[in-house]
């Protein structure tokens, strides 16, 4: 097990209490609203203080009794809002490409598996909020990131459209052997893309099922 | 006239880039940072909307006289008095119209969604990417609605110019005093014409600001 977390940290009337190891591999979290699945990968994402230890590749992201806390900006995550957080100014290319670099290659792969394509030109207040779910879903994943949180990532979209972008997800999981944490309220999520399932209650994670 | 004129206008367009370089960094950190002090700041920001303006004018002319230190140290730099020149009228114009460019700049960064800034930092944006591709954007009608109301502030400023300034014509006369010396002696049409002129590029400037708020100006959101 390459990255581990052991964190502790109370948030209003959750105490968020998570201690887990995980490989490289897509792990979905599911739960009741108010568990603290959120919060969970918003506290990985350096978004929320916390006290514990966070680490990703061996690397110390957080380690709060020795004041090591890497900030979000350096960790080389991804991470996708349950909204799709676009920002109405740009088109939709460069909220894509939104401070990274442009491969042209790699925008056309994305946008095509994500079935953006035809929307590149387009402004977020032309989108639906499926169309807007999946371009937010295509900027998480052209930075390559070394750790991608998803929230609710597939819960605008259609069943098709559905399959189509779990297979997406364990393709890139599989090119690019990096782990993505899915928080999910769907049955499906965890019955085809978990490798790892951990059912998260009152902000603790109660049952881990690995498949992998 | 026209010389009042001119002077109000380069007055006017002078203190209002100054302020929109000063305004956005005082107002960034009044929004998103907290350090001791801080109320401190805020409310010396904002004195110059209840301070009768020739108290301001009379402190500001205190510390650039010849005699005290800022006073002096231009005087040796430029080999000239900021007291009673157009420099010391820009010097007094900056702190009397500050509150007018950081408090609709300060609405503006306060109403932009938080995830937007935590977007920021998940795409990993430096400081300056995070202005120029979020902040700034999501701010353009707060930072447009700073420049006319300075701009327009500053034109009817008379108080402050009068104390720091002098009304030396053609130097620090500004249209505002050129007025009331045509009404002290009883040229009726010049002050009718310049009043009319003031008034007009002040509801030309307010007009842009509520076209661009839709909303009231004290009430309303900044940023809508």
């Amino acid at each position: 097990m390459i990255h581990s977390i052991a964190i502790r940290q109370q948030f209003g009337a959750l105490l968020l209490n998570v201690t887990v190891k995980f490989d490289n591999e897509i792990i979905v979290i599911s739960g009741e609203n108010g568990a603290g699945k959120t919060t969970l990968l918003r506290c990985m994402a350096g978004l929320e203080k916390v006290s514990g230890i966070i680490k990703i590749n061996k690397k110390i992201w957080l380690n709060s009794a020795a004041k090591i806390i890497v900030p979000t900006t350096v960790r080389n995550i991804a991470f996708v809002w349950s909204d799709a957080v676009l920002l109405p100014w740009l088109n939709i290319e460069d909220n894509i490409i939104l401070g990274g670099k442009n491969d042209a290659a790699l925008l056309a792969f994305i946008c095509s598996e994500c079935g953006i394509n035809h929307l590149r030109h387009r402004i977020p207040s032309m989108l639906s909020s499926g169309e807007a779910q999946r371009v937010a879903l295509a900027r998480a994943i052209y930075r390559k990131p070394c750790l991608l949180l998803l929230d609710e990532p597939f819960s605008a979209q259609a069943p098709s459209i559905r399959c189509r972008l779990r297979i997406f997800l364990q393709n890139i999981q599989q090119q690019w052997a990096i782990p993505i944490l899915i928080a999910s309220h769907d049955p499906e999520d965890a019955r085809v893309l978990a490798q790892q399932h951990w059912d998260m209650q009152e902000g603790s994670i109660v049952v881990v099922n690995s498949s992998g | 006239m026209i010389d009042a004129l001119w002077i109000t206008l380069q007055l006017a367009l002078i203190t209002t880039v100054i302020l929109l370089f000063i305004g956005a960094p005082l107002a960034y950190t009044l929004t998103f940072k907290t350090f001791f002090g801080r109320t401190v700041l805020e409310v010396l920001v904002a004195l110059p909307l209840v301070l009768p303006p020739t108290v301001l004018g009379y402190y500001i002319l205190l510390i650039i006289q010849p005699s005290a230190m800022v006073g002096s140290m231009w005087q040796v730099m430029f080999n000239q008095s900021l007291a009673f020149s157009f420099s010391g009228m820009v010097v007094a114009s900056v702190f009397y119209s500050l509150p007018f460019s950081v408090q609709p700049m300060q609405q503006a960064f306060r109403a932009i969604p938080v995830v937007w800034l935590e977007l920021a930092k998940v795409q990993g944006l430096t400081f300056k990417e995070t202005c120029l591709h979020i902040i700034f954007p999501a701010s353009k009608s707060g930072i447009l609605v700073a420049v006319a109301l300075v701009f327009a502030h500053t034109m009817g400023e008379f108080g402050v110019v009068l104390m720091v300034g002098g009304s030396i014509p053609g130097e620090t006369k500004v249209a505002s005093i050129a007025l009331f010396e045509f009404v002290e002696m009883q040229q009726g049409d010049d002050a009718w014409l310049l009043a009319l002129i003031l008034l007009g590029i002040s509801f030309v400037m307010l007009s842009i600001v509520y076209s661009i708020n839709k909303k009231p100006l004290l009430t309303g959101n900044m940023d809508q």
